[in-house]
């Protein structure tokens, strides 16, 4: 997201800044009810804060305060004051992974309290008219963006997904502003709402051998890397010469947890970088980085060089596609998970059902792994098991998890993953 | 900086508070950073690590903002441990929107201010006792830790 724009007075509520409807002036004098009139001057506010001249209708909200790890009991609170009010949402909301699998949380050690407090928030959430997607890729099946289509979208790998891969269009909203966005239909216009907010600013260029050679587990660690360089930025990625839509998930949620970006653009590849001059619309670049392959194994290094022994193997982050889960169960079929590992694949309710159908699901169960469904290894209070070393192919799992775990980190391709669950450790990237 | 002197920023949320000040030179982020029941910095890297926050002028750079911010945030402010005010030399919207839910979920005000140029350390101290106006923008320093 763009940052606060520079303020001669020193002042910066004058109250002007954004220019409001007649609806949204109704809205503001509270003949909507106080939940909008709450929000909208929450939305108005962070409008003059950010030098919006305007609010803008949105398509839909994707709120990322539905786990119980990041709305605590404020967002009961919340929440619960929001239903007595009689608020709905008024535009189509997806909800984000919760701190439980619903089905499953005894089979992964949760807490019955906290399970209980997870079934409240989503409840409260059933009641505000929230679609309970329970999911970070709400944009594969329950709330599909379209190009130039204007969101209030929070979950940054979802956020940095809608904007590049689809052009929608969207700032990195935090939590609960998502939810006024929702109660709303409106954001305040600026940022990555404008053409001029979407222009490339740091050039990143792969040397011909990278990419001539540029393997699948490349991508989260190249979006790492990019994360890391321009911060809140926009890259632009030229050399890259092509990838599937997990491919770029996977690029976009590493940069979005080891910087913030919100939107990238890949030249041939997002839709907004036919060429290298679209994706900058005239602006010369800040800085250019050329990277090839010895970057990309310092940069692997960092995210998690450890080898040896894990005790747990976390894929399916971003959650995971059915193209994914048809590839886990292949690596799979007739193998066992190493006694003492846990393999946890990430997915939704929806991608689970069609896994079951198509026998997925029996393969990958009947190897000892499990499916983790609605929630993840970072939202999941998981420390009854002790874990010391994960062993993932996600870049924003290599990101969090020393934190929100307390393992060590071992970062490798998918296939060395499996591999790594079936023999205890990790011997290869 | 001696007692008395006025430091000008800019207004990013309004209210007034006057505080002990907590000073870091490193950028900050709430979610993973802070103990939202207790208000102490946990983030075993940053050079606040263990220091309360509760009730203080935050002093930090920037903050690294997660999106799942506010939720730490406003479960501290719930907790009656949040910061009484934050003071930066770029505030990120992520800042600015946690205090702009914290007055419109729990009607309670956290001015924040940013433009401080140069070294944050040199300008104020930890323990120096400061007033912040979220609306002017100035910070006054009365009386020097």
């Amino acid at each position: 997201m763009e940052c606060l724009p520079p303020a001669a007075s020193g002042r910066l509520f004058l109250g002007e800044s954004v220019q409001l409807t007649d609806e949204e002036k109704r809205i503001l004098d509270g003949k909507c009810g106080e939940p909008q009139r709450l929000a909208l001057h929450v939305l108005a506010k962070l409008g003059e804060a950010c030098g919006a001249e305007r609010m803008v209708e949105i398509a839909s909200a994707h709120l990322v305060a539905s786990s119980y790890q990041i709305a605590g009991e404020a967002g009961i609170e919340i929440y619960t004051q929001l239903v007595v009010q009689g608020a709905r949402v008024k535009v189509r909301t997806t909800s984000d992974p919760g701190s439980i699998d619903f089905a499953r949380w005894r089979e992964f050690k949760t807490p019955a309290d906290y399970a209980a407090r997870q079934v409240k928030i989503s409840e409260l959430l059933d009641t505000l008219g929230v679609i309970p997607t329970w999911t970070c890729t709400p944009y594969t099946t329950f709330n599909v963006p379209r190009f130039g289509e204007h969101l209030g979208w929070s979950e940054s790998s979802a956020v940095v997904f809608a904007n590049s891969v689809i052009g929608a269009r969207t700032n990195r909203l935090a939590a609960y502003v998502d939810l006024c966005a929702a109660l709303t239909g409106r954001v305040p216009c600026f940022g990555l709402h404008l053409d001029e907010g979407r222009k490339g600013e740091v050039l990143f260029e792969l040397d011909p051998d990278l990419s001539a050679n540029f393997a699948d587990h490349f991508f989260p660690v190249l979006g790492y890397l990019v994360g890391q360089v321009v911060k809140d930025k926009i890259p632009v990625v030229a050399g890259v010469r092509r990838a599937t839509s997990d491919q770029l998930k996977a690029f976009g949620a590493a940069s979005a947890a080891s910087g913030s970006v919100a939107l990238y653009h890949m030249v041939g590849i997002t839709p907004e970088a036919r060429t290298v001059e679209e994706a900058f619309g005239g602006r010369v670049p800040s800085e250019r980085v050329s990277v090839g392959r010895r970057e990309i194994e310092a940069v692997m290094e960092q995210m998690g060089g450890a080898t040896g022994p894990v005790d747990v193997v976390g894929v399916g982050c971003p959650h995971a596609s059915i193209d994914q889960m048809r590839r886990y169960a292949a690596l799979l079929e007739g193998k066992k998970v190493h006694a003492g590992v846990e393999l946890w694949i990430c997915a939704n309710t929806v991608v689970e059902a069609m896994a079951r159908t198509m026998g997925y699901v029996a393969t990958i169960e009947r190897a000892g792994a499990k499916l983790m469904v609605g929630t993840c290894h970072n939202d999941c209070p998981l420390g009854a098991w002790g874990f010391r070393r994960l062993a993932t192919d996600s870049g924003k799992f290599a990101y969090y998890t020393p934190t929100t775990v307390g393992t060590e980190c071992a970062f490798a391709s998918t296939e060395a993953c499996i591999q790594a669950a079936i023999t205890g450790k990790v011997e290869r990237r | 900086m001696s007692a008395g002197q006025v430091l000008q920023g800019r207004g990013c949320a309004a209210g007034e508070f006057e505080g002990e000040a907590v000073v870091s030179s490193q950028p900050f982020g709430f979610w993973q950073g802070m103990d939202p029941q207790t208000g102490i910095v946990i983030d075993k890297r940053h050079d606040a690590c263990g220091q309360s926050l509760t009730g203080k002028v935050f002093v930090f750079p920037f903050g690294r903002g997660s999106t799942g911010t506010p939720g730490i945030f406003l479960e501290a402010v719930r907790n009656g441990c949040a910061p009484g005010a934050i003071v930066n030399v770029k505030s990120e919207p992520m800042i600015v929107m946690c205090s702009l839910l914290a007055e419109a979920f729990f009607k309670v005000t956290i001015p924040v201010v940013d433009g401080l140029e140069g070294d944050l350390p040199s300008l104020l101290r930890t323990g120096d006792r400061v007033r912040v106006n979220g609306t002017t923008g100035a910070i006054e320093v009365v009386a020097r830790g």
